[in-house]
């Protein structure tokens, strides 16, 4: 066996031992349990080690089927003569998607040159494995806590399990903890449908003993007043926080062995409750108005004389402890008031020994406007009181209030316009007549039509405009007209003024560009063989082309003859080519 | 050119003559100046309101309604030392609307006229975009009334409540002469709306509709 094939075996050997070639790196990793039901969960467990300082992070694996969340990481550290160790064990949930036989593939890790790989495993997810024991409500899953004394529990309790519509209920959930609670804690209040919740205050803290063990414990208080009656159910209660979890080293031995705290993430439910609540006795009193608790009335007028004009108020205040947010107001009356008015209603709510109270106050204003007596009615307040389990009452005495006349002997006038502003005159004259609805009246709706009307209109010219002016038939019919209004009539004018061998050379000019147009075709500058081999391969016939070649010719000779002999002939050639362009332009016409 | 133009616009703007049942601005106007000496700010915002909607330009229909406006924010602890008086520059409904169509098809017949005159195409087509506009901006307001009728608190006192149905709070508490618009219906609560916001159901009788303000007299009221 040569040195080399021993250092690949050797190599082969620490891979699957774990262990990098050099020894430094380690890498190790076991599942467990190693055969799971569908939907349950098993631990993934990495230890890693390196003799000295660098210790290479573990990554989550991935595996095809199964969802892996990191758990947490507990780090150790030893120095033993001199030499420095470190080492992780890394944990991770593993849940399965699906049956059968998982491979988890081997974990890799490196440090420079330094690599080192765990083990090939498997998860085997089948419905014959046998099942874990659900969690209890409130508890950890089994191998989290010891059993008999869980290390962080929830609960939920009510003060009474029966009651009557609308007393209070008074809902608390606790959070029992042994271990370090980190942070803050979120909690989502339970579904509470039938009741109408009030908080009774911010979390409590405090410390108790359950079975022997001291537990820190969180309580959130909370009002439940129930608003249907029969059998109601408050769901459960969540609360979600982060507990200090202590980890114990993988190597006991080591001299700086000292456990390591993980944080972890804790959800727990409490169970539901159910409340009964029963109706209201039947054949409540008159002005029952939904209170239910223990109040008192109280009345108070602000005096008992006014002026005329002037207003009175009374009070009306109800106290106590119970559904103190939706009670209704008593009513307040009067006789003799010419107007009356509503001042102000509040409510002061207090949370006193868990307990909801407060007082609802109604003022209401009176005016009399001629002197005598206002007369304010007792006001009566109906309660259920669900201890004495019935319905109790309480009255005010009627108050009479004396009513002067005012300081200028009449009706209260109105105060001044603010800034100063004198209020206008009435008017004496009928004022314009018109809607007072915003709608569109019918002829701008008739506007609104013709112009729609009119932008299709607008919309269709333009459309054929632009069709127009794409065609080329309509573009050198176009350029015809200058050569006809234009040019000729200046050729004209100046064979009238005596100017003949101009006029036929521009006659000539503007008969070769209209040809040209006609034709589409450029004939300008051309000799003649080429004009006519030209026009004839646009399609012009024999005869017009020896037509036009005459007109040419004979505007050509007027143009070099003699000034005495060319001045009739110059007009008669102006005019043959006035009607060779205009023949040109109905043709381009058509 | 101008001056056809603008006799067809003073045309168009005339209000078309009236049935005989529509409202008499001068007629709310007045009572609504009476509520307002009385101090019944209430039915003197709604009526004034009513006034200013038919005739936005009179003069002692804006400055009453400023008065009102001024006195229901003096009474809420506003801290207002000066009436401020809506302006001048406005147009009743119809007026607006006629002008949006006015425009409209003035830009429109601008459109056609562009066919053979390429200049009128910008001018022709931003008249008629800002008629077109405007008729846009006529109608949202035009729904939003149908909707959300504006309506004035004529109760001393209004309490805008929750629902039955829903949590019990404290009431909202709206005063004599409040601009809101209103909601849903239901029995004889209607939902209450402020800016845009449904703030609570109140009592139907407590608030008057400025459209239907010519429907209430002196005498009528609410306690």
């Amino acid at each position: 066996m040569t040195g080399k094939r021993i250092a690949l075996l050797g190599l082969l050997l620490s891979a699957l031992a774990g262990t990098s070639p050099s020894g430094k790196l380690s890498i190790e990793a076991r599942v467990a349990p190693d055969r799971v039901a569908p939907g349950e969960t098993a631990t993934l467990t990495v230890e890693v080690g390196y003799r000295g300082l660098n210790l290479p992070e573990v990554g989550a694996p991935a595996i095809a089927g199964v969802q892996v969340e990191r758990g947490g990481t507990a780090q150790n550290l030893s120095i033993l003569n001199g030499s420095v160790t470190r080492t992780s064990t890394t944990v991770f949930r593993l849940t399965p998607r699906g049956e059968g036989v998982i491979p988890i593939p081997p974990l890799v890790i490196a440090v420079g040159n330094d690599r080192a790989q765990s083990s090939p495993l498997t998860l085997t997810v089948s419905n014959t494995a046998p099942r874990a024991k659900p969690p209890v409500p409130g508890t950890l899953p089994p191998g989290a806590t010891p059993s008999g004394r869980p290390e962080i529990f929830v609960k939920a309790v009510a003060d009474r399990s029966r009651a009557y519509w609308n007393q209070q209920v008074t809902y608390r959930l606790r959070l029992y903890s042994r271990v370090d609670v980190l942070g803050d804690v979120d909690w989502k209040p339970p579904s509470a449908n039938g009741f109408w919740t009030e908080s009774l205050g911010p979390p409590r803290q405090g410390r108790v003993r359950v079975n022997g063990v001291e537990y820190a414990v969180m309580e959130w208080p909370s009002a439940l007043f129930p608003t249907r009656t029969g059998a109601l159910t408050v769901g459960p209660a969540r609360i979600r926080c982060r507990v200090a979890r202590v980890i114990q080293p993988p190597d006991p031995w080591s001299m700086l062995a000292v456990p390591d705290i993980v944080p972890q993430d804790v959800q727990l439910d409490t169970e539901p409750l159910t409340i009964t609540v029963d109706p209201l006795p039947a054949n409540a009193p008159p002005g029952f108005g939904g209170a239910v608790g223990n109040f008192h009335l109280a009345f108070h007028v602000d005096g008992l004389s006014a002026r005329a004009g002037e207003p009175v108020t009374a009070r009306a205040t109800i106290a106590g402890a119970g559904n103190v947010p939706s009670i209704r107001d008593p009513e307040i009356h009067a006789r003799g008031a010419s107007r009356e008015y509503v001042v102000g209603t509040s409510t002061r709510l207090e949370r006193t020994n868990d307990v909801l109270s407060g007082e609802r106050e109604r003022d209401m204003a009176f005016v009399a406007d001629q002197p005598g007596t206002l007369e304010i009615l007792p006001v009566r307040f109906v309660w259920f009181d669900p201890e004495a389990r019935s319905y109790r009452w309480q009255s005010s005495e009627e108050v009479m209030v004396r009513v002067t006349p005012d300081s200028t002997g009449g009706a209260a006038t109105a105060p001044l316009a603010a800034g100063g502003a004198a209020i206008a005159a009435s008017r004496s004259t009928p004022g314009p007549m018109g809607t007072l609805t915003l709608d569109p009246p019918g002829s701008s709706v008739a506007l609104f039509g013709s112009s729609a009307l009119l932008l299709g209109a607008g919309l269709l010219a333009g459309r054929a405009r632009r069709r127009r002016d794409r065609d080329p038939r309509w573009a050198r019919q176009r350029a015809l007209e200058p050569l006809l209004t234009r040019d000729l009539e200046a050729a004209e004018s100046l064979a009238g003024t005596g100017e003949p061998a101009k006029a036929a050379a521009l006659a000539e000019e503007a008969l070769l560009k209209g040809a040209g147009l006609r034709y589409d075709v450029e004939i300008g500058g051309v000799a003649r063989p080429e004009r006519e081999r030209a026009l004839k391969a646009r399609g012009a016939g024999e005869a017009e082309i020896a037509e036009l070649e005459s007109l040419f010719a004979a505007l050509h000779a007027i143009a070099y003859a003699p000034p005495e002999t060319r001045r009739a002939d110059a007009k008669e050639a102006i005019a043959a080519g006035r009607r060779t362009l205009e023949r040109y332009r109905k043709e381009l016409l058509t | 050119m101008s001056r056809i133009a603008a006799l067809f616009l003073l045309a168009l703007l005339a209000t078309p003559a009236a049935a005989k049942t529509a409202p008499d601005a001068a007629a709310l106007y007045n009572r609504g100046s009476d509520a307002l000496r009385r101090g019944d700010l209430g039915p003197a915002v709604a009526q004034l309101l009513a006034a200013h909607r038919i005739d936005p330009r009179a003069r002692d229909i804006r400055t009453n309604l400023a008065i009102a406006r001024s006195r229901v924010e003096e009474r809420e602890g506003g801290d207002q030392t000066s009436t401020r008086i809506p302006s001048a520059l406005a147009l009743s409904a119809p007026e607006s609307w006629n002008v949006a169509g006015a425009l409209a098809a003035m830009g429109a017949l601008l459109l056609v006229l562009a066919a053979s005159r390429r200049g009128l195409l910008i001018l022709g087509g931003s008249v008629f975009a800002v008629g077109a506009l405007f008729g846009i901006g006529l109608l949202l307001r035009a729904r939003e009334e149908v909707l959300h009728p504006s309506a004035v608190v004529v109760a001393p006192m209004l309490e805008v409540l929750p629902a039955p149905e829903e949590r019990p709070v404290s009431p909202y508490l709206l005063g004599a002469g409040e601009e809101v618009r209103l909601g849903a219906t239901r029995g004889d609560l209607v939902q209450i709306r402020v800016g845009g916001n449904t703030i609570g159901w109140a009592r139907r009788s407590g608030l008057w509709r400025v459209d239907e303000a010519p429907r209430y007299t002196a005498s009528s009221g609410s306690k």
